[in-house]
């Protein structure tokens, strides 16, 4: 099963839960906001999304996740708008029988993430101004 | 004539300073047409910047004849996580 959220405002994590029996591996990753921006100082990133597109294409990127590694389930929350340095920007969880399954999984759906979703950063400087980050990530 | 609806973003939206516009193509116009004037519209402040191309929401690899009503995004390399 997949869960995909995209949201404007402060992420709830999703919920532990002690009843699964088949899943020896929960993996949590959760990517906060750096005080600095391709070296300098900022005081929160803004994450601009194209509405529609960014869920299609994180969704199908989920689901392709779940087929590729032998995971049972995979759910991921993203923020967008203002996001202040420390705070969560992504949030994804992974359940599998065995680590080694969802360690690759988890890895290759963030790397994946990072070249197809259409999602970008917007870095607010110390001074107020708001510059597209050139951050860009292999 | 077709009219074409260009979203912007990231990078796009900087060097364009709108979110979207609305372009009127002679039919039989192709995406590649269309990236050839929102670069001219940049005056340069996209040349180094590579983008993919996403027709009606979705990614396309090839040129491709645009009909009327299309909606266009010019992407920009993304940076989601």
């Amino acid at each position: 099963m997949i869960k995909i959220e995209i949201i404007n405002g402060p992420i709830e994590f999703f919920r532990n839960e002690d009843s699964r029996q088949k899943d020896g591996a929960e993996l949590i990753f959760n990517g906060r906001v750096r005080v600095t921006e391709n070296g300098e100082n900022i005081t929160a990133l803004e994450y601009e999304q194209y509405k529609g597109m960014a869920e299609a294409e994180l969704t199908q990127l989920a689901e392709e996740t779940c087929k590729k590694f032998p995971i049972h389930d995979l759910f991921c929350k993203h923020r967008i708008g203002r996001v202040d340095v420390g705070e969560t920007s992504l949030h994804v969880v992974i359940w599998s029988k065995h680590r080694k399954e969802g360690l690759e999984a988890m890895t290759w759906f963030i790397s994946e993430l990072k070249k197809r979703v259409p999602i970008w950063k917007w870095a607010i400087l110390e001074d107020g101004s708001r510059i597209p980050s050139e951050c860009a990530h292999g | 004539m077709i009219n074409i609806n260009v979203k912007c973003f990231s990078q796009v939206k900087y060097a364009l300073g709108k979110d979207e516009l609305n372009l009127e193509l002679e039919v039989g116009a192709t995406t590649l047409d269309l990236e050839k004037i929102i670069r001219e519209k940049a005056n340069g402040k996209l040349d180094s910047v590579s983008l993919r191309i996403a027709l009606n929401q979705k990614y396309i690899p090839h040129e491709t004849e645009l009909k009327d009503r299309d909606e266009v995004a010019f992407i920009p390399p993304v940076q989601g996580g």
